[in-house]
């Protein structure tokens, strides 16, 4: 059962705020007068101590603030030091152990937004660090003690994807004693790896490392596996997941069936064969490779002519065959299966797939038979592939003797994917050792803009394949041509050493194209409710410190699913994710940041007519409004991005910690003085604010203007918001959030940054109407990684502000305040709606 | 055999990258010498001319060895190194640019001075400067001059009159009627 | 029957040394339903390969001027020459932007001219393929022309890709269309996509290299026994014609290939004489390709 945090009694009495400034050795006390900024904030109301600290973070700073809360009877606690995306939980840990509800605590960004950024205006940054730390306190006033939320955890786990990486991931959860779960939409696991035939640099034949991984999958005691399956909907929360698993029908009972393969002999179907890349012939009954798990045939419904419901014939050739030879496995009215399954912890392996090169039409893939893929080679080498491991021209099924390898096909290409795919370079050399063994007299060129053998024993690998006189030349070819009557290739190419264009004829090109991600990704994405990245790889929520984290809590990725990576990354990775899954489901009980949304019944306009706005906005389900009664939202499942704050009619909503009273407090703290000379931003924690703090770490200067107010996610910031800080005199007011374009959004919460914008345009129409200048409202979307991008910004709205000039912001701003003060006053109080006449 | 040709290092500068980059050639520092572009050239594979390595050195600020490279005007701008670069950098209309750079530094075809004076002369690269075409004209069933610059003496002034605002007689150091 | 009125702009080489072109096409544009207007007073584009190579501000200012004469009665420009194509397309590209936009009608009042960047500036083969169509350009035809023809597009009908109305130079095979349309067989060679050496500036400042990427194009086109070469610009046309003549003189070679452009090709097989197709003006003799055709000059 979860928990509602208590919402607090008013407190009658004045608080008792300490507020600790941080020296940080030379880091802020350099640029800041750290003494002088105590002084101003012991002025302040509600604040009964303040002091000077070195190092905040460190022991004796701990030590400082635990005795001032005793010594002074603090009620609250104010640290102006780093970014508390640093050192937030360290100080609430502080304030705990000083005896204190954790959320009694904020802090203010004197350093990365402060003394980092601003070294070249120290009166500048003064003043800066002084209305921060203002706002700090103004907030602290309005704090309330939260509990965290428990949870209950289900003690299993879902691995969606048995390739290698899913598959090792599956096995540790196993081995620890849990129940497992594990979801592979093909026939059978092993993944890509199951298709290669030698693997880097150790040259290991590889299905014969994996198929022991494999068979043990399909025997763990604790591991249920399901193939030919996907995951179509997930509901719930870290602990708690409800996953619906769609099974597709194999038509082939996966018990009986012992893979004799009687059926494939009558079945009068042949089509391509995936397995072997297409290269290779299958039946309409079939099984993908031979040491296929399960170890199963199946029957392909699109091209099977028995089974069709709409099939004139019925052959079931297969299904006589099998009952001869004493299976009788096959199952004509075989159905779809759904499971239910209930799981603590999600742990997403879907791989990648290669990349098909046919729109580079300067290479000829899909023109030329004599160029093939990387994938496609892989196959032709492999024993079990469709010519028994005999590397032949497709053209004329002839050896080849000059042969092509192009590296970075569709990739590091602006004009397809701009990522390099991490792997290329080395199975290259892989294949060409593998050609030279199979054919010592051919001659084998890798074409190549880098190589790049950055692992261990891979550099070595690389001088093996220099020295056993595999020809390597750098300079990336311009095209391909093909001469009509041997099919032999041309390639053009720069010898970039010697500074000449050459020309070359191979009889066989193979291209080492990108690595793309799986079919199905976006899909996935949005059941799990996570992002993916612009390259459409799942999105890791810290690329240094959470590399198998998903963003929403109890979700884990490994392997290629994050971004392409080889064997040994796969599966460290995967026990990674297994790791971090089994850090949740060993607990009875999880918690969870009580960060939450919480409706206030009484003004919740659902109880008089239809509303449910907050529902639509919630990208996590986790708000239900039934017909007539209040939306309620459930603790453990709001994620706390407080969007459906913002776009509440009713102003019935609230957010612990990010409440209206803690922000307005903040807003009018910081325009207290001069507003007009400044910029009031809204940063969202994730992104925005994130990267401002890279722009401190990375030294840009940028203009001290700015004000900034944190908030988890940009679907939070209100109108209300922004039309206060109007009236209260700011010059300019900045909205900046995750990044949206046309091929996706990198907002943490999924979509709130989709509604800051639509909110954005509404209050600027509003604002150009009234006749504010159209510079001093801004959107601006800034990422994490974008530091840059914050100090242009902010260089640029300075500038802005400069040119507009003091004197006709304060007169605009006077000029709209009536209006403003009228539309404000709707929003914060707003009218009920009258009830629909019952007709 | 002493070559003294190593390059003095401390000459490298960002001045010439600065300022394709301002003519909005920005994306030029991107490059990472793939050599698709050299690779691609019609004219680079049968003249010394090397797309790459010109690219290299406009980098690198080697701005006199560039505007004084005879190479430079062996381009016929046919545009594939640009459709293939995969750093998608607009490298024909960089080309373009030096070559502003290197006529404005005086180095010029004498060949392309010529058609530049009958550019300024008459309005066209190829004008009418024979009764020959005229006649040709005539034979089709044309009138014949054409109606461009050629049949309307204003019209070739307002020309005459642009090209001297831009200062384009001067930078093709056109003296008047030769 | 619909009627496109076009302004037409002739440049340099089609008038002043190509005038075969422009009576083919003029003869051939009425039974196409375009009705042509004279760009009074146009002046050269300004050639992309010499003067925008030697000043970017004198191309930006002529070729603005070019424009708002087109502007003068707003109708859009049909342009022949795969050059004057890349300049005009370009030219009103640039104008799109406000701060030159600005910057040039500070130029152009000098000469109490004003342009806006507002018509836009269409080669040939798209106002057959996209205005006109295929459908009334097939009525149009009574002859139709049994021969092999290869296919030169040239560089700028394409390229730079990114503002060309046909998104993508991959599988463009509107040229091929066009000429198969006539009845005649397109035939593919080795190098069709290449350069055919004289842009640039390259021909004026260095014959050889320019007559040595044209050669190159001419033996391929012979190694595929096309009987005629079809192309879709006029200074292609100028370097394959009169060029073919320099390459044999120069290389020692003796290459007798037909050179059609295509609104001559088109009138053939829209019943016109070749001689009302000016094909007896041309340096590399076309009567073999007649011949096969059944005609002759």
């Amino acid at each position: 059962m979860t928990q509602i945090p208590e919402t607090p009694p008013s407190k009658p009495r004045k608080p008792r705020i300490g507020v600790f400034v941080c020296e940080c050795g030379r880091n802020i006390a350099g640029v800041v007068n750290c003494q002088a900024l105590a002084e101003r904030a012991s002025k302040l109301d509600g604040v009964v101590c303040t002091m000077v600290n070195k190092f905040t973070c460190a022991d004796p700073g701990q030590e400082e603030i635990k005795a001032a809360i005793e010594e002074h009877k603090l009620d609250r606690v104010v640290v102006a030091a780093c970014t508390p995306r640093m050192h937030e939980p360290t100080f609430r840990r502080t304030t705990q152990d000083g005896g204190l509800n954790q959320f009694f605590f904020e802090m203010a960004n004197i350093r990365d937004q402060g003394s980092w950024c601003h070294s070249s205006d120290p009166e500048g940054c003064q003043e800066r660090a002084a209305d921060q730390i203002a706002a700090a306190v103004a907030k602290a006033h309005h704090l309330a003690p939260l509990e965290v939320l428990k949870v209950g955890v289900t003690p299993k786990a879902l691995v969606i994807g048995g390739g290698v990486s899913g598959i090792h991931a599956a096995l540790d959860i196993a081995d620890a004693g849990f129940k497992v779960y594990l979801v592979e939409r093909s026939p059978t696991v092993g993944g890509i790896m199951a298709l290669l035939d030698k693997t880097f640099p150790t040259l290991d034949c590889s299905i014969c490392i994996l198929g022991p991984k494999m068979a043990e999958v399909s025997r763990h005691p604790n591991i249920e596996l399901i193939t030919y399956a996907e995951v179509t909907k997930v509901e719930g929360f870290v602990g708690n997941f409800t996953v619906q698993v769609t099974e597709r029908p194999r038509f082939v009972d996966l018990d009986k069936c012992n893979s004799c393969g009687e059926c494939t002999k009558v079945c009068p179907v042949v089509v391509p064969n995936n397995f072997d890349a297409n290269l290779g012939w299958r039946p309409a009954i079939w099984i993908p490779y031979p040491q296929a798990v399960p170890s199963s045939y199946l029957i392909d419904i699109d091209h099977c002519l028995g089974l069709k419901s709409n099939s004139s014939t019925s052959c079931l050739m297969c299904d006589e065959a099998c009952k001869e030879a004493g299976a009788d496995a096959i199952i004509p009215d075989d159905e779809e299966k759904i499971h239910n399954i209930e799981v603590g912890a999600i742990v997403v392996a879907t791989g990648y797939e290669p990349y098909d090169p046919t729109p580079i039409t300067e290479y000829g893939y899909s023109v030329y038979p004599n160029v093939i893929t990387a994938m496609e080679l892989e196959r032709l080498i492999n024993a079990a592939g469709p010519t028994e491991g005999k590397v032949i021209r497709p053209s004329d099924m002839q050896k080849p003797h000059h042969i092509a390898f192009i590296q970075c096909v569709g990739s590091r290409d602006e004009r397809t994917h701009i990522w390099c795919s991490g792997f290329c370079c080395m199975y290259t050399i892989k294949n060409a050792l593998l050609l030279r063994e199979k054919y010592p007299e051919a001659e084998i060129t890798i074409y190549y803009m880098d190589i790049r053998t950055t692992f261990k024993d891979y550099e070595e690998f690389y001088r093996r394949a220099r020295q056993a006189g595999i020809r390597f030349q750098q300079g990336r070819p311009a095209e391909i041509s093909e001469d009509p009557t041997t099919k032999n290739l041309i390639v053009h190419a720069e010898d970039i050493s010697t500074g000449r264009p050459t020309r070359r004829e191979f009889d066989l090109v193979v291209l080492s194209t990108a690595a793309v991600p799986s079919k199905g990704t976006q899909a996935l994405a949005r059941v799990l409710n996570v992002p993916v990245g612009p390259s459409g790889f799942f999105m890791e929520a810290h690329p240094k410190l959470k590399p198998v984290d998903a963003a929403t809590e109890g979700v884990f990725f490994c392997g290629s699913a994050q971004g392409p990576k080889d064997i040994p990354a796969s599966v460290a990775q995967g026990s990674a994710a297994s790791s971090r899954a089994l850090r949740i489901i060993t607990q009875n009980e999880w918690e969870i940041e009580p960060i939450v949304a919480e409706v206030n019944p009484d003004l919740c306009r659902n109880t008089i007519v239809k509303c449910g706005i907050c529902v639509k906005r919630c990208a996590y389900g986790a708000i239900t409004a039934d017909p007539g009664k209040a939306a309620f939202v459930t603790p453990a499942k709001c994620h706390g991005c407080g969007t459906c704050v913002a776009e509440c009619p009713a102003n019935a909503i609230t957010q612990h910690h990010f409440t209206d009273d803690q922000i307005m407090g903040q807003i009018v703290a910081l325009l207290e003085d001069n507003p007009e000379d400044k910029i009031l931003g809204m940063l969202c924690n994730w992104c925005s604010y994130a990267g401002a703090d890279l722009a401190g770490i990375s030294r840009y200067d940028y203009p001290t203007n700015v004000r900034g107010v944190r908030m988890m996610c940009s679907g939070r910031y209100s109108e209300q918001f922004v039309l206060e800080a109007f009236r209260r005199g700011a010059g300019m007011v900045l909205m900046s959030g995750c990044r949206l374009t046309e091929t996706g959004s990198d907002c943490h919460y999924i979509s709130g940054n989709v509604w800051a914008e639509k909110r954005f345009n509404r209050i600027a129409a509003r604002l150009k109407k009234m006749g504010i200048d159209e510079r001093r409202f801004r959107l601006e979307w800034v990422s994490a990684a974008e530091g840059d991008k914050w100090a242009h910004v902010i260089t640029e709205m300075t500038a802005h502000l400069k040119e507009i000039g003091r004197d006709a912001i304060i007169a605009e701003n006077e000029r709209v305040r009536p209006e403003l003060e009228k539309r404000l006053e709707r929003l914060l109080n707003p009218p009920k709606p009258k009830p629909k006449a019952k007709t | 055999m002493l070559d003294r040709r190593i390059i003095d290092g401390n000459k490298f500068n960002q001045k010439l990258a600065d300022e394709m980059a301002e003519a909005g050639y920005d994306r030029i520092r991107a490059c990472i010498q793939c050599g698709t572009c050299t690779a691609t050239c019609p004219a680079g594979r049968r003249t010394a001319y090397r797309t790459r390595q010109l690219i290299r050195k406009a980098l690198l600020g080697l701005r006199e060895e560039v505007l004084s490279d005879p190479t430079l005007w062996l381009c016929t701008t046919c545009g594939t190194c640009q459709e293939r670069c995969p750093r998608k950098i607009e490298i024909t209309d960089a080309i373009t640019f030096l070559r502003n750079l290197a006529v404005e530094a005086g180095y010029m075809r004498p060949e392309h001075r010529g058609v530049s004076h009958k550019f300024i002369k008459t309005g066209h690269a190829v004008p009418i400067d024979d009764e020959k075409w005229s006649k040709l004209r005539e034979s089709l069933g044309l009138p014949p001059l054409p109606p461009t610059v050629h049949c309307y003496p204003k019209a070739l002034r307002e020309v005459q009159k642009l090209l001297k605002k831009t200062g384009f007689d001067k930078l093709v150091e056109y003296k008047g009627d030769d | 029957m619909e009627e496109h009125s076009y302004n037409l702009f002739l440049g340099c080489v089609i008038p002043n040394r190509l005038p075969q072109i422009e009576a083919a096409t003029r003869l051939v544009a009425p039974k196409l339903g375009i009705k042509i207007e004279e760009m009074k007073g146009a002046s050269c584009c300004p050639a992309p390969g010499v003067i925008r190579s030697f000043d970017n501000e004198t191309w930006l200012a002529i070729v603005s001027r070019n424009i708002s004469i087109a502007e003068e009665n707003g109708h859009d420009m049909l342009i022949l020459c795969n050059g004057c194509y890349g300049t005009l397309i370009a030219g009103v590209h640039a104008l799109q932007d406000p701060t030159t936009l600005e910057r040039v009608n500070k130029l152009l009042a000098g000469v109490k001219r004003k342009v806006k960047g507002s018509v836009k500036a269409k080669h040939l083969t798209e106002v057959l393929y996209k205005d006109i169509g295929m459908e009334r350009i097939e009525e149009t035809i009574t002859r139709p022309i049994n021969a092999r023809c290869a296919i030169h597009l040239g560089c700028h009908l394409l390229k730079p890709s990114d503002i060309r109305p046909w998104g993508t130079v991959e599988d463009f095979t509107v040229v091929d269309e066009l000429v198969e349309l006539t009845g005649a067989t397109v035939v593919d060679y080795k190098l069709a996509d290449m350069c055919c050496g004289a842009g640039g500036g390259l021909r004026s400042a260095e014959l050889k290299v320019s007559l040595d990427m044209v050669r190159e194009k001419l033996e391929a086109i012979k190694q595929a026994k096309a009987d005629c070469l079809v192309n879709v610009c006029n200074f292609c046309h100028l370097q394959f014609d009169i060029g073919q003549v320099q390459v044999n003189k120069e290389f020692g070679t003796d290459y007798q290939i037909p050179i059609l452009y295509y609104t001559q090709l088109l009138g053939l097989a829209q019943g016109f004489t070749p001689k009302q197709m000016g094909l007896d003006k041309h340096y590399i003799s076309v009567e073999p390709f007649l011949e096969k055709i059944g005609m002759s000059l």
